[in-house]
């Protein structure tokens, strides 16, 4: 595909312009909506609807069973002062965000790196760093968790051989999260290939030219590479921590519903499920889904008002 | 208001949903009367209930349409599915949410469909009872079982331990675990899991005190100092090494291939008595039942026979005379028991149990005389439990029998918390 | 500046680089695939050995639990994977053509209410599906089409998933501007623009989303669960859900097996769509 231009096109375009008249649909005030229509009927009709209803409901005491009963603010007075629960889910929910996606992010950075070198064996290797995340929410992930992580699991068997004598880590309450911890980061697989995908669109003409320019490979990292993948960078940072706040299949499933050994993988949204389908309370679980909201569009607001500072696009 | 909506939306789009409908291939619906029968269980569950379905659907020409779960998918749809005012005509219901649903109207009394489509000639009185809440009838028992410890008859062997035939004590269990020690057996195996935090073990040994986990107008059943007890009694069992250790019984979450027996851990499992065949089937050491344990060698009337399960109808339904006829089909027919066995639990009806007596094989025979053996033991069917029993379950008793086993909680105030949690709970209804 | 001995030392040191670098990703295969490689083990032993035998190599090879697995449910197996198959599919085809449609209305053209409409669709991805579950299963039984697939592909076609028109965005928004530009001083539409300068120019992220969408859209239970009633349409992850029930007998052979199973189809959509990672880099290959 061709895209050399110059100067000359400008009254050439205006020649073209007056000669055809600019189409209604042509214009980008149009154009924009006619593209957003397939959202903008999904949106309306599948998100709006049940998010105001969720709203409405987070002020009503509802069981599922019977109609909803007005009663005001009184889930999100008892959510602040009077919910244990409430305060244990936040924590947790926070340690796992902190630990879990840097990590994430660092692993699926530096393999989808390596990757892209185009060493040898790479579709086998970035098959297998992928099967991980294949698995998705299998119940096979929690026996297969508890064969690793138990007390005589196979992760203390290799501690074993170093004379190291392991608790049962997810068993036990105080590293029980971190297992989940490792789950997540174990299914790297995602933000990799997101990665692999955005290293891909840097032409290996700029690397060359570089090279040719004498710049070794640390420079060309921090000059060409992160720059350019900046805005992978930050998709797969907000996409990563709004996930990981709204994490729920891996603690439901490890913990089968219960929230872990004392509340230690009481995650907010399981915390949320417990409510809504456990107890029949699902008013209370509807605030308790505004709040999450709420926090993860503060940080994501924050987000994207800081990335101009170190996001750059092309424009 | 939601139904007049969806018919006129449904004739619009009926001809988009009919072309892809049978682009994926949906099979036909049936006509005249159908039937939706929801329930949860496994491949053996389902495969039992199709056929029976499929008698009933031969014998009647009512069609029935099965949908089968895993427990904890169930409970999610089943309240979706009555949100969104499409609940099917039966429901399979448990002892735990029964109370919650009859309170909500959202199931049906059926004490006018008794003596006419129900059939309960013979049936069970304390099945009966079971499934009343309020004084009217809303479930009925497909099969009774009473609490049981699985036992890991191999194990005991090998430590050269002979259980007695009426139920031991909780005294005996220090004398096994010394026994355990000195045949030296593998694994470090422990005699019995940690049941501090397991709600029947709790009601089993409240009762035998002459107390019970709750009244019959919904509030608790015993007092702080049976608390601070139960969890002394159980601090002392585990510092001795007689039940499990904290971290490995933090593994059971609730599924029978993680509980402490399977993973040999412990030779003794209190569970309930219809789940020795499904036990059998993860394990290759022999297992056989036995009663929870006596806080004495006379105690009486700590266990009860309990229904394992319901059918109820919805109250939704639009061929509740037809739910009642599957209903009584499947509890009071032969044909229909020979298909169902005892996998439900043992049938209720007596002419069933004489019927199925013969084909029973010998894992669920030993269910069957288990659960009539009990003699003093067996004690009258509690009271229906409160809404917030679930709840008073999961989140305080498990919860702080936990804090406790890891060292976070001293067994004194353990018992001052959950009394005060469980108040708390029955009192926010 | 490069003489021989510069040369040889290049080529033994990034000899020896090569080789650490293959080691270390070959252990971290290792360690990355050995969960999966238990599951593969046990699918292939006997019932009553899979959680008490401790090695990794089963004492008798079965096959047992791949053909119960695969014919023990009233419904085969083959059926199951074939829905799965088929939704996804459909899932994917919706996902590519309306969330692309979206990401380039909002990264390349401008229209009032940009950012509000951005905004809002980041706001779709905030909430836990619970809260709007239900609501949303209350319109489906109004339009009746609970009990078919259409609860489950149809919103695919509207744009439904922020994730894919996110990561649009930012792809879309690191194709240079001039080539925009030079295609509409050529008289092009901005519908030209979208099907002739961005989307071939954008087969990294369509492959990505296309992976991405198969693989989570086959690994969805909550929605076959909610949706779909007859055993007929069943979904895989739905059907390897019944194997598995604490309140009777679990058949763990059969769940491990199907599991394996499983697997194949998205690992091998995988194999075939993550060719087009690679070729994308020779239609990105523009002068700057």
């Amino acid at each position: 595909m061709e895209i050399a231009r110059n100067s000359d096109a400008i009254p050439l375009h205006r020649e073209r312009a007056r000669s055809k008249g600019p189409r209604w649909y042509s214009s980008p005030q149009a154009a924009g909506y006619i593209f957003l229509l397939p959202w903008g009927i999904g949106f309306l009709c599948l998100s709006l609807g049940p998010i105001l209803w969720s709203l409405y409901l987070s002020f009503t005491d509802f069981d599922l069973l019977t109609a909803p009963e007005w009663i005001g603010t009184a889930n999100y007075v008892r959510m602040f002062t009077a919910d244990t629960k409430f305060m244990t889910s936040v924590k947790v929910t926070f340690v796992y965000v902190l630990f879990s996606v840097p990590l994430k992010l660092a692993f699926a950075l530096v393999v989808a790196m390596v990757l892209n070198r185009g060493i040898r064996g790479l579709p086998l290797y970035r098959a297998l760093f992928y099967l991980p995340s294949l698995l998705g929410a299998s119940v096979a992930i929690a026996i297969l968790w508890r064969q690793l992580f138990a007390g005589n699991g196979l992760v203390n068997q290799f501690l074993a051989q170093f004379g190291i004598q392991g608790p049962s880590w997810i068993s036990n309450p105080n590293y029980s999260l971190w297992t989940l911890i490792i789950l997540a980061v174990w299914q790297f697989g995602s933000p990799m290939i997101v990665f692999l995908a955005g290293l891909r669109q840097i032409p290996a003409d700029v690397y060359e030219a570089a090279q040719i320019d004498g710049a070794g490979p640390w420079r060309q990292f921090a000059r060409i590479t992160v720059p350019l993948l900046t805005p992978v960078i930050f998709f797969n940072a907000v996409i990563q921590t709004i996930d990981a706040f709204k994490t729920f299949t891996p603690a439901f499933i490890i913990s089968n519903g219960s929230g872990g050994p004392v509340n230690s993988l009481l995650f907010y949204t399981l915390y949320l499920y417990q409510e809504a389908f456990g107890y029949f309370r699902m008013g209370y679980a509807s605030a308790l889904a505004w709040v999450l909201l709420i926090i993860i569009a503060l940080f994501t607001a924050f987000a994207f008002l800081t990335s101009r500072y170190w996001v750059h696009y092309d424009e | 208001m939601i139904n007049l909506l969806g018919r006129r939306r449904f004739l619009e789009v009926a001809g988009i949903a009919a072309l892809v409908a049978s682009f994926d291939g949906a099979t036909a619906r049936a006509a005249a009367t159908r039937l939706r029968l929801i329930y949860w269980g496994g491949q053996a569950r389902a495969e039992k209930t199709g056929k029976a379905s499929q008698l009933f659907s031969d014998r009647t020409g009512i069609a029935v349409q099965n949908e089968f779960l895993a427990w904890s998918d169930y409970w999610t749809k089943l309240a979706t599915q009555i949100a969104g005012g499409n609940a099917p005509d039966i429901v399979q219901m448990d002892y735990r949410y029964i109370a919650e649903y009859a309170s909500r109207q959202v199931i049906l009394p059926l004490d006018e469909f008794i003596g006419q489509q129900l059939d309960l000639i013979g049936f069970d009185q304390d099945q009966i009872e079971g499934g009343k809440v309020g004084g009217k009838l809303y479930g009925i028992s497909l099969g009774a079982n009473s609490v049981a410890n699985i036992v890991n008859t191999a194990v005991f062997e090998k430590a050269g331990i002979t259980l007695p035939a009426n139920g031991f004590t909780y005294a005996q269990l220090y004398e096994y675990a010394e026994l355990f020690k000195q045949a030296k057996l593998p694994n470090g195996v422990r005699v019995i899991s940690d049941a501090s935090g397991h709600e029947q073990m709790l009601e089993s040994w409240l009762r035998q005190r002459g107390k019970a986990l709750y009244t019959a107008d919904g509030q608790l059943g015993f007092d702080v100092d049976d608390a601070k007890e139960w969890f002394i009694l159980w601090s002392k069992l585990r510092e001795a090494g007689v039940c499990v250790t904290a971290e490995d019984n933090a593994l059971a979450t609730g599924q029978m291939e993680s509980s402490m027996i399977v993973m040999g851990k412990a030779a003794l499992q209190p569970d309930n008595s219809n789940l020795l065949i499904a036990y059998q089937a993860l394990m290759q050491d022999r297992l056989a039942l036995a009663p929870y344990p006596l806080i004495s060698v006379d105690a009486t009337g700590g266990q009860y026979r309990k229904p394992s399960m319901f059918f109820s109808i919805a109250r939704s339904s639009r061929a509740k005379s037809e739910a009642a006829q599957l209903l009584s089909f499947f509890i009071s027919d032969p044909e229909a028991a020979k298909v169902l066995g005892t996998e439900r639990g043992i049938p209720c009806s007596e002419k069933v149990r004489t019927a199925l007596v013969t084909t029973l094989t010998p894992l669920e025979r030993a269910g069957l005389e288990y659960v009539s053996g009990l003699g003093k033991i067996l004690g009258p069917i509690p009271p229906s439990p409160p809404t917030a029993a679930g709840e008073i379950y999961q989140s305080a008793l498990t919860n702080i029998s936990q804090q406790v086993a890891f060292g976070m909680e001293k067994p004194e105030n353990a018992g001052e918390m959950f009394v005060q949690q469980a108040t708390e709970l029955l009192s926010r209804g | 500046m490069m003489n021989s001995a510069t040369l040889s030392d290049a080529t033994t040191r990034s000899r020896i680089v090569s080789i650490v670098v293959h080691v270390l990703l070959i252990s971290a295969s290792v360690v990355m695939i050995y969960p999966l490689l238990w599951m593969l083990s046990a699918s292939f032993r006997p019932e009553n050995e899979i959680f008490t035998s401790a090695s990794l190599l089963p004492s008798s090879f079965s096959l047992d639990s791949y053909i119960e697995g695969w014919s023990d449910l009233p419904v085969s197996f083959g059926r199951f994977f074939s829905n799965s198959f088929l939704i996804a599919i459909l899932c994917v085809g919706g996902n590519v053509v309306s969330c692309s449609l979206a990401a380039f209305a909002f990264s390349r053209l401008e229209f009032r209410g940009r950012r509000t409409l951005f905004a809002l669709m980041l706001i779709t991805l905030m909430l836990p599906y619970h809260v709007t579950l239900i609501p949303q299963y209350v319109l489906f039984r109004g339009l009746g089409w609970v009990d078919t697939f259409l609860p489950l592909v149809v919103p695919k076609f509207l744009a439904v998933d922020a994730f894919f028109i996110f990561l649009m965005v930012q792809f879309f928004r690191g194709i240079p501007k001039e080539l925009d530009e030079a295609a509409m001083m050529d008289g092009c539409s901005p519908w030209r623009i979208y099907c002739r300068v961005i989307m071939p120019l954008s087969m990294p992220v369509l492959a990505t989303a296309s992976i991405f969408t198969f693989i989570w859209t086959w690994d969805d239970f909550l929605g076959p669960l909610i949706y779909l009633n007859d055993m007929e349409q069943y979904t895989a992850m739905l059907g390897l859900r019944t194997f598995v029930d604490s309140t009777g007998v679990s058949n763990f052979g059969g769940l491990f097996a199907m599991s394996v199973l499983s697997l194949v189809p998205i690992f091998g959509f995988f194999l075939l769509f993550q060719r087009l990672l690679i070729e994308g880099i020779a239609t990105t290959g523009m002068k700057r």
